[in-house]
């Protein structure tokens, strides 16, 4: 492999679409990219080498009110990994799916990550829930689900001896 | 208790030209007494349960010897062993297991996590109380339990069937 590839590969992407990276360190780029033409862009990023798509993560940001979606690229031509950043709003936490360029990998993870964060995807066909059956409430993972207040509600009782100290 | 044609004793009886389709009236402490010769046992395991008691099934401990063994059905098995935490997903399917097994039949719950949600007691999609889902004989605490935990009681429940008749 090529020493100092990273560079070069940044400077292609920012040339073509116009927006903001950084080398993190060797064999890691972040990028932040907006919502606007993100599907068309992964599409580009995907006939570049970056096939495999590692993962998607979700990060809450209350006070900002916003949902941060991390896409995990990597690239087995270059051996680098791509981090892009997308932030959404949090009220109306709809995003463009990836499954019609990553498919398979795509579709789970966003999958998960509707059915913990509540965002939206949409192209995604199949959002059913993965893990919670019959839930009913927030999704847990978002920061302002109480989970102490949930779990006290719906599994402990006041009247039990051992676990009335969980009201105190 | 009634047994239609297709167990042991409906056969036997077969040979001796019993008109087809009779019912045959098998002693409740006679099919207790199988149960003592064999404890067939059926897994439902989540998470580290499984791997936990492995060593009883391996030859170090070897369940065989006292005649237990682990079966592929819940229609087969006598003993439903739970371990692991149970989510309110799974609990689900052991309910299913469980309403599977024949009478009479023994639940024994194995581990911390099984019986209270252990360390994921303020999880929220963990059961807390595994006995308002499943009525359950057997508590064995643990985190794991021994192999030798196990074997008691098993022990217990051979006592407790002897006792019966």
């Amino acid at each position: 492999m090529a020493a100092k590839e990273e560079p070069r590969i940044l400077e292609r992407i920012t040339s073509q679409f116009r927006i903001k990276g950084e080398v993190r360190r060797r064999g890691r780029i972040w990028i932040d990219v907006p919502t606007e033409g993100f599907v068309d862009f992964c599409k580009w990023l995907k006939e570049q080498g970056f096939e495999h798509l590692s993962a998607i993560s979700a990060i809450d940001w209350p006070v900002e009110g916003k949902f941060e979606l991390a896409y995990h690229l990597w690239s087995y031509q270059d051996k680098i990994l791509i981090t892009l950043k997308v932030k959404i709003d949090r009220q109306n936490a709809v995003i463009d799916s990836v499954t019609e360029v990553w498919d398979g990998s795509a579709q789970a993870h966003e999958r998960e990550i509707h059915e913990l964060f509540g965002v939206k995807f949409e192209g995604n066909n199949n959002l059913t829930p993965l893990f919670l059956e019959d839930w009913q409430g927030l999704p847990p993972f978002r920061k302002d689900f109480d989970w102490r207040e949930y779990v006290r509600g719906k599994y402990y009782d006041r009247q039990n001896e051992r676990e009335r100290v969980y009201y105190d | 208790m009634t047994c239609s044609g297709f167990c042991r004793e409906g056969r036997k009886r077969d040979n001796r030209r019993l008109k087809k389709g009779a019912k045959v009236t098998v002693k409740e402490s006679t099919k207790l007494k199988r149960l003592i010769k064999a404890i067939w046992i059926f897994n439902w395991f989540n998470s580290c349960g499984f791997i936990e008691l492995v060593p009883v099934v391996a030859s170090r401990w070897d369940m065989e010897r006292f005649g237990m063994i682990i079966v592929g059905s819940p229609r087969h098995a006598d003993v439903l062993f739970i371990a692991g935490y149970q989510t309110l997903k799974s609990i689900k399917r052991a309910q299913r297991v469980y309403e599977q097994m024949a009478e009479p039949r023994v639940v024994i719950a194995l581990g911390a996590c099984t019986m209270t949600g252990g360390m994921y007691w303020d999880s929220y999609n963990t059961i807390k109380r595994l006995s308002d889902y499943i009525p359950i004989n057997m508590y064995i605490p643990g985190c794991p339990p021994r192999p030798e935990a196990i074997f008691e009681a098993c022990e217990k429940i051979f006592q407790h069937v002897k006792g019966m008749d």
